[in-house]
């Protein structure tokens, strides 16, 4: 407990962190005013204009799925041949869209909440994603590499508790801010889709919605600081972590994934950490099946799939390996 | 008197891919008594530093064993880890955090109360720089706050690795005052250094090593008398006359252009005695007695010879440069 204080006050006086912390704050206050400066409050007009359009574009929509129908079963007055449909009428059967034309979909110049929060949440867990792993390679390197290990280690001789309390700490510390980013983000943005935008359509689904994003991405966040704090360690450098990372998108991300296509691999995206990545944040990710378009005649558009279960596995096993190695060999390792 | 340090036997090799094998310690024996201000002396690269490292559970072992305050090393060390305090080598600081931020997050980790940085910095001469960042300081700047941190805990034993490192003259001094209260006190010092007139003035106790072996080891005052030649230096009118007198008398005499150096002299009356006899009185009689320099260079081998370049320490096996036959003779214990 007394290592853990330490290590927290360690944590929060490294110069480090609070620029990454400055930056973070510095991104925020730049989104927020420049969404600040470009929104208003819709006047009670535009959002019967706003309301108007969304119901005439399903309206038309509605109507394009019925002279689809009426096509297929031979109904369609003459004249109106030349329009294009697919063969396929539930493609556009606006029942089995997605998402439907909503009122909010109409307000130009409008800030409304419940449309961007999940883009804004993306952009926030990327940010603490490249904190953690700066943050959790910095945090260890500097300390192998200036002797502050070796000056604790005098203290409390046990490796493996002194390393986990690093780690633990640094994890606490990471999990600490990013919720804390999250909610004054969040709330911010609500406070100005409330103030100086629209608020949107904010159901318990929305919320439920929103909620999982953010967990998922505070998954990513710790997954990414454990990274990060394994690889310096391993190598008793920051530059080790960022090396590896910098090597890895470099070599694997790009240049694999060249080679792979070239030689025809199949489901080169499988060997991507990107794509696991992708997968667990969305839940399910699709890929263009090359191999199976191979042998097809013509157009094809056979896809396969990458979901979050195996996604999860895959980025856990990763990180736990690495973590497992970076205290094996901490625990083995000669400190000069 | 009980042992706070107890070594059997250790060994530790180095292996890297650039430069092969080392042995760095080969079978080194060390014990340290309560009390005691033990001088650890050795030629650069005799394997100090890395015994200290094997003691403090820094560097693994490849074999003997070792015992901390009672403790076996490194398997129960954090059961003492409180009660010993040490600086390795010109330990290294973080240079961002300043010389207290440094003090007060061991004090922190270690469960001492942080009020005892103060002090600490006041004891080292550093009350006035403490928040400045350590990047900051200079070489003997660093060596205080190492030697700070050492002391942060109120330790039993001292473990201090070449604390005189970079310390001005009056730094030194300094050092070896609160060597000595410290000592006072009851806290067993052990302490490496090359300036090896320090270690006769502050240590009781000393143990030299040379190429990861023991070469000597005991009181400084008993190290001393074993290589006493019981020599006189003798300054007289005629030195060639009273070197034959002298010889005729039946001691060994050297004769140098304005004294002569006697050996053997079990009674210095008797050089009197054989000169005053023959009319040949005595301007100056001394004895030389060994110091810590003379009896380090000759056990370890460090002594000037003529045209062979001086090395490091070569290692117990792997000699860098084999010394030509003849003058290589006069050289230390060769494994
Ligand atoms: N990390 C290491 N890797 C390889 N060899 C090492 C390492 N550390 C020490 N050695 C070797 O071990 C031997 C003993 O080194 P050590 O640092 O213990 O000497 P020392 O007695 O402290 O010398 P000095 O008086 O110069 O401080 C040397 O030959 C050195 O080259
Ligand atoms: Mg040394």
């Amino acid at each position: 407990m007394k290592l853990v204080r330490a290590e927290l006050e360690r944590l929060g006086a490294r110069r480090f962190v609070q620029l990454m912390i400055v930056l973070l704050v510095l991104a925020f206050g730049a989104t927020a005013s420049t969404t600040l400066a470009g929104s208003h409050r819709p006047t009670a007009a535009e959002l019967v204009e706003a309301r108007t359009q969304a119901a005439e574009s399903r309206r038309q929509m509605d109507d394009v799925y019925q002279r689809c129908v009426d096509r297929v079963n031979g109904n369609l007055p003459p004249g109106a041949e030349e329009e294009y449909f697919p063969a396929d009428c539930g493609e556009v059967d606006p029942v089995r869209q997605e998402r439907l034309p909503v009122a909010t979909d109409f307000l130009p110049g409008v800030f409304v909440f419940s449309q961007q929060a999940e883009s804004l949440l993306y952009f926030l867990i990327a940010f603490l994603v490249l904190f953690g792993f700066l943050v959790g390679a910095s945090y260890i390197g500097a300390d192998l590499n200036s002797g502050g290990v070796v000056n604790l280690l005098l203290w409390r001789p046990r490796r493996m508790t002194v390393l986990g309390a690093k780690l633990g700490t640094l994890l606490g510390g990471v999990l600490g801010l990013s919720l804390l980013a999250s909610v004054v983000y969040l709330a911010t943005f609500w406070v100005i889709g409330q103030a100086a935008g629209f608020p949107g359509h904010l159901d318990g689904a929305f919320w439920r919605d929103l909620g999982a994003v953010h967990g998922r991405g505070l998954v990513l966040v710790l997954l990414a600081t454990v990274l990060g704090f394994a690889l310096a360690t391993l190598g008793r450098h920051t530059s080790a972590a960022l090396g590896t990372a910098a090597a890895y998108l470099v070599v694997w991300e790009l240049g694999a994934r060249l080679v792979m296509e070239i030689v025809d691999a199949t489901h080169p995206e499988r060997f991507m950490l990107s794509s696991h990545v992708g997968a667990w944040l969305s839940g399910r990710v699709e890929f263009w099946d090359a191999s199976a378009c191979a042998t097809a005649a013509g157009f094809c558009d056979r896809v396969y799939a990458l979901t979050w279960q195996p996604a999860l596995a895959v980025l856990i096993g990763l990180t736990g390996v690495l973590a497992g190695a970076a205290f094996l060999v901490f625990r083995r390792r000669d400190l000069i | 008197m009980s042992a706070v340090i107890e070594i059997e036997g250790l060994r530790k090799t180095f292996n890297s891919v650039r430069n092969g094998r080392r042995v760095a310690v080969d079978g080194f024996d060390l014990t340290v008594g309560a009390g005691e201000v033990h001088g650890f002396l050795g030629p650069n690269g005799s394997g100090k530093t890395t015994t200290l490292r094997a003691l403090l559970g820094l560097v693994r072992a490849d074999g003997g064993w070792m015992n901390v305050l009672g403790a076996p090393s490194p398997t129960h060390l954090s059961q003492v880890a409180g009660r010993v305090g040490a600086i390795v080598e010109s330990p290294q600081f973080f240079g961002n955090f300043t010389g207290y931020r440094t003090l007060r997050l061991l004090a922190l980790a270690g469960g001492v109360p942080v009020s005892r940085v103060d002090e600490v910095l006041a004891q080292v001469g550093l009350q006035d720089r403490g928040d400045e960042r350590v990047k900051g300081y200079s070489l003997g700047m660093k060596q205080r706050l190492a030697v700070a941190s050492a002391l942060l805990k109120n330790p039993e034993l001292l473990i201090l690795d070449e604390p005189a490192n970079g310390l001005d003259p009056a730094g030194i001094r300094e050092m070896r005052d609160l060597m000595r209260s410290l000592a006072d006190g009851g806290v067993t010092v052990l302490i490496s250094s090359h300036i090896l007139a320090e270690i006769q003035l502050i240590c009781d106790h000393v143990t030299i090593i040379s190429r990861g072996r023991r070469v000597a080891a005991g009181r400084v005052d008993e190290v001393l008398a074993g290589f006493d030649q019981h020599e006189f230096l003798v300054r007289v009118a005629e030195p060639e006359r009273a070197a034959e007198l002298l010889r005729a008398g039946g001691l060994p005499v050297d004769v140098h252009p304005d004294h002569l150096v006697v050996g053997q002299v079990g009674d210095p009356t008797t050089i009197s005695r054989l000169l005053g006899e023959q009319g040949l009185w005595v301007r100056e009689l001394t004895a030389l007695r060994p110091d810590l320099e003379s009896v380090f260079l000759e056990l370890t081998g460090e002594g000037p010879q003529p045209q062979v370049p001086r090395q490091v320490d070569p290692g117990p096996h792997d000699r860098v440069i084999e010394l030509d036959a003849g003058v290589g003779e006069g050289r230390g214990d060769d494994a």
